[in-house]
């Protein structure tokens, strides 16, 4: 108990761990097979059954499935998610930092970011359709409220959880303006601003899929509405393990672009 | 010349509508070159001192300044130790000692030659490149100081800089810093509550009361180390044997003594 | 550069926060009056406070506002209290077991990244459009944070105080509710206002694609006669409620971290 230091998908699991992690996922997998395939407990109209989903995989790879092949569902619904990330976030870090900075802006500011804080990032879909249709501009919309508000919050948070004395210091060493934001500012928030950033790509992430769901031409959101509508739950099954892995891929190099960018943090 | 100078220097707080002063009629000069030492019970406003001449903070009424200039401002002519080193994470060793240069618009090749001999003088070769958090207590505060005595300030402010390191490291660095100060002689305004400490590096030690902060005793050191020639010694242990340094610290442990209250300790 | 330390009076600041206000809603109110777009697509502030008002009133595809938000919270409390009951207890049970925390953890971590609302064709299929399918997916938004944290608060207890329990001679059992238990109470605590917020937020998507009442319902209604005062006031209601939610939560978290005699 004093020892373990290993949480949920956190890092250092001990070798035995890995054993019983492989073998629960080996008999999950036999138990999966047994129940679908070779018994039918489990109907292949309510869970597919692994052959299936492995065809369901094929299909979709080689020749297609809801109007593209995965690829090209995992390009656009990529290539959506970066575009309102990038908008929101230069926007909002920017927006957050000054508001950290400034009570002033901070006071000026907060009445419009009350307002849109607590509405969550889904509720906006509605809204987007009604003004921009089902189509990749509602999507970037939608995406963008909800990557804004995490990367303004924790952009004010970085700011406001600075040590004084590093300001004092910087204040001795005769710090001004732009080099102050650059050198002093900017580093001693980039902590929080990742977490923001984090947290802003997974919203962002969920939130398309919902818009997607709700309607589009292309993406994996597509995939899964259309094969709920088809009534295909193998594809069902595929459309989320790659809204799982797209996800995981997106944080993991998020991760690895903050090892780049702070890389005098320990550990 | 750079001195400091307290002139009847009073501050108050105010919290929730009460006043709580906290310094009462400060009045003080720091000589230039000289190593003055503030001592005093904790919460007796002896880092307000410092942190007024910084110009971190301001006196409610009264005057300080700095080599006869009103001090309004941080500025890299009154440098700081915090005891925090206040370094910063992202800058590495060199990057952290030459940042206040680089500010004052100092050219790059100056910059490389008074970076390299301060990193020379307090031992951080090998370390340029390394960044703060890679470093142990003493070597962080060893840049701290390089930081500031590398912008050849005015006048030098240590906030109990031997604070937050262990009681080895924290003699090797006083032993240190005796030898830089007189290598390199600055004004040197120091707060501690070790009273060693202040004795064995100060020409002048100023006992404060409790709050509201007074100067309850200025005590004279400089003349003693030179009747008694400290300086022959070279380690603190000698210094700290003789008599004439256990005489005067008896002095100050009975003077701060005096202001505890009864329950207070 | 001078800011973080200089200060602004206090009622400066309060006018400021107005003039912020004002401008706001004034752009949007001119914007809307304008009609530079037109009135269905965006009316004004005032508007949409009539509609919210008109909602409450009279019945919207089928209900009222308030009727729409009870059916919301109905499924909201549905998901969230699974979520919370089998999330904290599955948590606990790792924390405690380490079996337990090495079988499960790698499921938990394959499914991690699966966006809660990825879950809306299975739980349309497995669960209907009524309260279940609903419910799952709330349960999925819901379900990572209340297992998380109630684990981190079994797994870092202080290791002093299971020392001081055993050194006072306490049977296994007595450390489990007296020891364990309590110390896990703030993280659980903390876990389940995220909890919460997320399962809100995807109670709101989950009503957008598959139900047939609720505030989400009511926005996909309003969305769908391009009527934006009413998607407006949905937007409002939720926040709204969402911000509730969370201020209750809040509350009860405030209130066992002052009986423990810590700040905030």
């Amino acid at each position: 108990m004093a020892t373990a230091r290993s949480t949920p998908g956190g890092a250092s699991r001990g070798r035995r761990a890995v054993w019983v992690g492989a073998a629960a996922f080996a008999v999950a997998l036999v138990l999966w097979y047994v129940l679908t395939t070779l018994t039918g407990v489990i109907g292949s109209a309510r869970f597919p059954s692994p052959p299936e989903v492995f065809a369901a995989f094929r299909q979709l790879a080689l020749d297609g499935y809801a109007d593209g092949r995965l690829h090209q569902h995992v390009l656009h619904s990529s290539k959506l998610v970066l575009m309102g990330f990038a908008a929101a976030v230069t926007a909002g870090v920017p927006l957050g930092l000054a508001m950290g900075w400034s009570r002033r802006v901070e006071a000026f500011v907060n009445p419009i970011f009350l307002t849109i804080r607590p509405v969550p990032p889904l509720a906006w879909i509605p809204l987007a359709i009604v003004w921009l249709g089902l189509g990749d501009a509602a999507k970037v919309m939608v995406i963008w409220f909800a990557a804004f508000v995490p990367s303004v919050i924790n952009a004010y948070t970085g700011v406001r959880s600075i040590e004084p004395y590093l300001l004092e210091a910087s204040r001795m060493l005769g710090v001004r303006g732009w080099s102050f934001v650059r050198e002093v500012l900017l580093p001693a928030a980039l902590p929080h601003i990742f977490t923001g950033l984090r947290l802003s790509l997974q919203a962002s992430w969920t939130t398309l899929v919902a818009a997607e769901l709700v309607g589009a031409a292309l993406g994996l959101g597509k995939v899964l509405n259309a094969s709920a509508q088809d009534i295909f739950p193998a594809m069902i099954l595929i459309g989320m393990v790659f809204v799982g892995i797209a996800g995981g891929v997106m944080t993991c190099t998020l991760a690895l672009v903050e090892a780049r960018a702070a890389p005098w943090r320990q550990g | 010349m750079s001195n400091i100078v307290f002139d009847a220097v009073t501050r108050v707080f105010r919290r929730d509508g009460k006043d709580f002063p906290t310094l009462d009629g400060i009045s003080l000069e720091v000589r230039d070159r000289e190593f003055v030492a503030i001592v005093g019970p904790s919460g007796c406003g002896k880092t307000t001192c410092l942190r007024m001449a910084a110009g971190l903070e301001f006196p409610t009424s009264g005057r300080v300044s700095v080599g006869g200039k009103e001090v309004t401002e941080p500025g890299p002519d009154r440098a700081v130790v915090f005891q925090q080193f206040a370094l910063f994470p992202w800058k590495t060793v060199w990057d952290n000692i030459d940042f206040g240069l680089r500010n004052k618009g100092v050219l790059e090749a100056e910059r490389r030659r008074r970076v390299g001999d301060i990193i020379t003088l307090m031992g951080l070769e090998g370390y340029e490149s390394a960044f703060p958090h890679q470093l142990s207590g003493g070597m962080q505060q060893r840049v701290a100081i390089a930081r500031a005595y590398v912008l050849d300030p005015d006048v030098l402010l240590m906030d109990e800089p031997f604070g937050a390191l262990d009681a080895q490291t924290r003699t090797v660095m006083q032993e240190e810093l005796v030898r830089l100060a007189r290598k390199n002689p600055r004004t040197v305004l120091f707060i501690t509550h070790a009273v060693e400490e202040a004795v064995y590096l100060s020409d002048r030690v100023v006992v404060m009361s409790r709050r509201p902060g007074t100067i309850r005793e200025v005590i004279d050191v400089a003349s003693v180390r030179q009747s008694e020639n400290w300086d022959r010694l070279e380690r603190i242990e000698e210094v700290m044997d003789q008599d004439s340094f256990v005489h005067l610290r008896t002095r100050i442990w009975k003077l701060l003594r005096e202001q505890q209250a009864p329950n207070d300790h | 550069m001078a800011t973080l330390t200089t200060r602004t009076t206090t009622s400066g600041l309060i006018a400021l926060g107005l003039a912020g206000a004002v401008a706001f809603l004034a752009l949007w109110t001119l914007l809307a009056l304008s009609g530079v777009v037109q009135k269905q697509f965006l009316p004004t502030p005032l508007g949409v406070l009539q509609r919210f008002v008109e909602l409450t009133q009279s019945p919207f595809v089928g209900h009222t506002l308030q009727q729409h938000l009870l059916s919301s919270l109905g499924r909201f409390g549905m998901g969230f209290g699974l979520a919370a009951v089998i999330g904290v207890s599955l948590g606990l049970a790792m924390g405690w077991f380490r079996w337990l925390d090495e079988i499960v953890t790698p499921f938990f971590d394959a499914v991690r990244f699966i966006a809660p609302i990825a879950w809306v064709p299975f739980a349309a299929l497995w669960f209907g459009t009524g309260i279940g399918g609903p419910t799952l997916i709330i349960f999925a938004g819901a379900f990572p944070p209340a297992l998380i944290n109630a684990y981190r608060g079994a797994k870092f207890v202080d290791v002093r105080l299971l020392e001081a329990a055993r050194m006072l001679g306490t049977p296994g059992w007595k450390i489990v509710t007296h020891v364990l238990l309590p110390a896990s109470v703030p993280s659980i605590v903390a876990g389940l206002r995220i909890s919460a917020g997320l399962g809100w937020q995807s109670l709101v998507g989950a009503e957008l694609i598959v139900a047939s009442s609720g505030i989400g319902y009511l926005m996909v209604k309003g969305q769908a006669s391009i009527s934006t005062a009413t998607v407006m006031a949905g937007m409002v209601a939720i926040g709204l409620v969402g911000v509730l939610i969370d201020v209750i939560l809040r509350r009860v978290e405030a209130g066992i971290h002052r009986r423990r005699g810590r700040g905030e």
